[in-house]
């Protein structure tokens, strides 16, 4: 805790019962996963989850297929993005970009999104439309049109988007090559779309292929949460998904195999415009059995809050830099604690990164006091409710986990081993991989 | 997801799907009948209720508020002020915003880490929004183990014991310097603070768009005096929502606050600024953004007005999603544009609504040209009864989910609060779109948008060229806000 600078001895002994800290009286207390929610699987293979809440007339329906990137064979970096989009590009019942129109129509919003380990589809619309958005997403399972002209158009937006973006974000594409050297291995590694070359040499059969092979009900979840009735809602999810055949042969995620290297990575890129900064991040891999309930107390430590370790040094007492983020980038089978910073000056650059070793270090010799991971599990603990209060919320938080391979059962203790976590085991924890051989740098400043 | 595609791409796909009707990806049998259309919604019936807000003033004038919602698992706790960035001073703006800022940096007897730490020991983190007519310093925390009292003493601790020291105010003016200095390379800014600065010209809330420049003159002197005049039981209000005893909580607010005194400050609102009525077209000249951005707006009514919920399916029309009229022109018929949509805001006297597009840097006088078009033809020719429909439906589909997180809803309460709105506003909504019809719509199109709107262009200055003779002026600003000069269309410049 930090000295209170002004607090005369005997107010504070007075006021003592209110102005002690949290974390030095109160235990954070264990919690479960703070909703319930039933588990089945259709006979083609698909693994249904259904969460009952009746706050408000919505419902959220949202899909995920294990078609992220990491399915992408060399040569075909973008795959997993265009399809994403071609998923809007019409279905046998549904008109191009009619999807969109139903769900906006009824007041629905949707979205989409892929990551390494899954594509994910969702819409949260009034609740008794839930019927309307079952039909669309079995519609585009069972039927996707993809068509040449569809394949053709739909790629040159992505590329011309993608390239709007990183002309109006001097920092974008340091994230691409950021990752790159922070999971050095080609499936881990590649972004999102990269320069565009690749998606623009994939041809109409490996697009079709890559649908029929990973857009199929066994390599799917559905997840509706929501103002359901359950029984009702099960007979839906029969109607409109039951009859979708299984796919075949689906081929298990490869696991990374990252190189190793003697010491840390350090690059430099140069930026058209912006300030100078740096890229820092530590690579977990291979995790062991329960050291990944680890990484949100370490995470919230060291970057969460004014008072967390590297932003109060660095933006309250270094001064050395203006900006900072520190984030967990979970991927299947490896995770990383990826840092972002805007130095104030170039010069600030060098110090920032020193600051932030030392903290790491600090983890490493001086135990976590309990009061300091006291804080850091409540605020965990608010923000996991407060993402789990929406529908949305809720679905994604279980279409997570089923991506990430966790077993769906265990969910209820997810939380209240994060909250179990010891000073112990941080320690453990950063000495085993806060190491140089596990350390990626990549510095820029504008040209 | 990329959410929208090029004119070409739909006629190309509408095209070859209507000649060789769509081709499926994978292999079928005949389909299912049920597959074949849209099924239709449940009978179920959908109504918006929100628990109620308790209100109660205490003796010294404090409003205390409550909600009651026993599913959240946090407890939001809320102190509102009434007074904003229109109530800084002309020679001081931002004060508002630097004021709500410095309250939990310092108090009498406690220093901004010791602040920082008690706050963060119940899990928590303080935040100060300030909009045009009020602040709010949100505090969230669990609702277990009696943390949201310690929240309220905090609150009360921070808010009437607050002092302000240069030290401090240092490190406020670099973080809020830097965010404004940033936010000057976001063209959706630049436009917005452009619009606001040439329509509330002269008015108060013209002080809502100052940029960074103008922080580093701000002094602990001014901040006392500004929080003296402003934060002031009379003028303020503590809200808390959440899993509640709501009676034991207003209690507890009342013990804490209830010795605060101060009465509200004798403010008169200005008076709104009569809506533009002229061409005028701004450039506003940004060497750093990748495309350039439109905005076309006026002032409208404030959300007390019997004209704001027509007001509502108007701006749904006009270019509330992918399906209203402006994304349909501006990107998909003539492809000037990557988006296009409509939006309006409401203050405590009046509102505005704009029209804003990213568009192609070849196609900016086109793509202003059928925005205004667009506008006009709102104003001269009814919707069509599908369209205002389509838009109702819309709307009262979609209003409940701001009311998913704790965040949104006292987000709600406090705009609730802060303007003294009646309970149509609270959660009867839905309830008041319904009533909306075609007669409704047009009269209100023809009140509000038969006024020309300011036309905002903002891009690099390479781009002004393609605007040069096309409007009878154009006033060109720099990022800051300050006119550089003027064209006009014989050419002349000053």
């Amino acid at each position: 805790m930090r000295k209170a600078l002004r607090v005369p001895v005997v107010l504070a002994v007075l006021l003592l019962p209110v102005l002690c800290p949290a974390g030095q009286a109160d235990a954070v207390t264990p919690a479960p996963l703070p909703f319930s929610f039933e588990n089945y699987r259709l006979g083609n293979g698909l693994r249904v989850l259904l969460v009952e809440d009746d706050r408000l007339p919505l419902v959220t329906v949202a899909v995920g297929y294990s078609a992220g990137t990491l399915r992408e064979m060399p040569g075909q970096e973008g795959l997993a993005y265009l399809l994403e989009n071609l998923m809007f590009q019409g279905s046998e019942n549904v008109l191009p970009l009619q999807h969109v129109a139903y769900v906006q129509k009824v007041g629905g919003t949707l979205n989409a999104t892929t990551t390494a380990d899954k594509a994910l589809f969702y819409e949260t619309l009034p609740s008794n439309q839930l019927a309307l958005a079952l039909w669309l997403e079995s519609d585009r399972m069972k039927s996707l049109a993809i068509t040449p002209a569809a394949i053709r158009l739909t790629r040159q937006e992505l590329i011309d988007e993608h390239k709007n973006r990183l002309a109006s974000d001097p920092y974008l594409g340091t994230f691409a090559q950021f990752d790159a050297l922070l999971f050095p291995d080609g499936l881990y590694g590649h972004p999102l779309i990269g320069d565009g070359q690749a998606m623009s040499e994939l041809t109409e059969s490996a697009i079709v292929d890559f649908y029929r092979t990973y857009y199929v009900p066994n390599n799917a979840v559905l997840c509706i949460a929501g103002n359901i009735d359950s029984a009702r809602t099960r007979e839906l999810v029969a109607r409109y998904f039951d009859s979708i055949p299984p796919g075949l042969d689906i081929p298990t995620p490869r696991r990374p195999e990252f190189r190793r290297e003697n010491d840390a990575v350090v690059r430099f890129a140069p930026i058209r415009a912006g300030s100078a900064g740096f890229h820092m991040g530590f690579r977990f891999f291979p995790l062991q059995k329960g050291e990944a309930y680890c990484l949100p107390i370490l995470e919230y430590i060291l970057f969460e809050g004014e008072t967390s370790q590297i932003r109060s040094r660095l933006l309250k007492h270094d001064l050395s830099a203006r900006y900072l983020t520190g984030t967990l980038d979970e991927r299947l089978s490896v995770a990383a604690l990826k840092i972002f910073c805007l130095a104030t000056n170039a010069v600030m650059i060098a110090r920032s990164q020193r600051g932030i070793l030392a903290e790491i270090d600090r983890l490493k010799t001086n135990p976590v006091s309990a009061e300091a991971i006291g804080r850091a599990q409540r605020r965990f603990k608010r923000d996991y409710m407060d993402r789990v209060s929406t529908n949305l919320g809720k679905a994604r938080y279980l279409v997570d986990a089923w991506a990430a391979g966790k077993d769906l059962d265990t969910l209820d203790d997810e939380l209240s081993s994060i909250l179990r976590v010891t000073p112990q085991a941080l320690a453990a924890f950063a000495s085993r991989y806060f190491t140089p051989q596990n350390r990626v740098v990549l510095e820029f400043a504008p040209q | 997801m990329r959410r929208f595609r090029s004119p070409a791409s739909a006629a190309g796909i509408f095209l070859l799907a209507a000649a060789m009707g769509l081709a499926p990806a994978r292999p079928a049998g005949a389909q299912e009948r049920f597959r074949r259309t849209a099924p239709l919604p449940d009978a179920q019936r959908l109504e918006l209720k929100l628990p109620p807000v308790e209100t109660r003033v205490l003796a010294n004038g404090l409003t205390v508020a409550t909600a009651v919602r026993p599913d959240a698992r946090v407890v939001t706790l809320q102190l509102v002020i009434r007074a904003g960035e229109a109530d800084s001073p002309p020679a001081r703006p931002g004060l508002a915003a630097v004021t709500a800022r410095m309250i939990g940096k310092r108090t009498k007897l406690l220093s901004g880490d010791y602040i920082e730490n008690m706050i963060e020991s119940l899990g928590a983190g303080l935040s100060a929004d300030v909009f045009m007519d009020y602040t709010v310093l949100t505090m969230t925390v669990l609702d277990d183990n009696q943390l949201p009292d310690r929240a309220i003493y905090i609150l009360r601790l921070i808010a009437l014991e607050a002092e302000f020291a240069e030290r401090e105010l240092g490190a406020v003016r670099r973080s809020a310097f830097w965010e404004l200095y940033d936010s000057k390379k976001d063209p959706e800014v630049l436009g917005w603070r452009q619009l606001l600065g040439v329509l509330f010209d002269g008015h108060p809330y013209r002080l809502a768009t100052h940029g960074e420049e103008v922080i580093k003159y701000i002094t602990p002197r001014d901040v006392a005096e500004f929080y003296s005049r402003f934060y002031r039981p009379g003028n303020a209000a503590v809200l808390v929502s959440g899993n509640i005893d709501g009676a034991a909580t207003a209690l507890k607010v009342a013990s804490h606050f209830g010795a605060w005194s101060g009465g509200a400050p004798a403010e008169t609102p200005a008076p709104p600024p009569a809506p533009n009525d002229r061409e005028r077209v701004c450039y506003v000249e940004a060497p750093e953004i990748a495309t350039p951005t439109i905005f076309a707006g006026n002032v409208i009514m404030g959300s007390s007005h019997r004209d704001f919920f027509p007001f509502l399916v108007l701006k749904q029309v006009l270019g509330g999603t992918t399906r209203s009229r402006l994304f349909m022109t501006l990107r998909e018929t003539k492809g000037y544009a990557s988006y296009a949509f409509s939006d309006m805001e409401v203050f405590r006297s009046c509102g505005v609504y704009w029209a804003r597009a990213q568009v192609k840097p070849e196609a900016i006088v086109p793509a202003v040209r059928e925005v205004v078009r667009e506008i006009g033809a709102l104003a001269a020719t009814p919707a069509a009864p599908a369209e205002i429909e389509e838009a109702k439906s819309y709307l009262i589909g979609s209003m409940p989910m701001r009311f998913e997180t704790s965040a949104g809803f006292a987000d709600w309460m406090a705009r609730f609060v802060a303007l003294g709105l009646d309970q149509g506003q609270w959660d009867r909504g839905p309830e008041e779109i319904k009533l909306v019809d075609v007669e409704r719509v047009a009269e209100t199109a023809r009140r509000y948008l038969s006024a020309r709107p300011v036309v905002i262009i903002v891009g690099r200055p390479e781009w002004i060229g393609s605007c040069a003779g096309e409007f009878s002026a154009i006033e060109v600003y720099d990022t800051g806000g300050q006119l550089k000069y003027v064209t006009s269309k014989t050419g002349g410049g000053r």
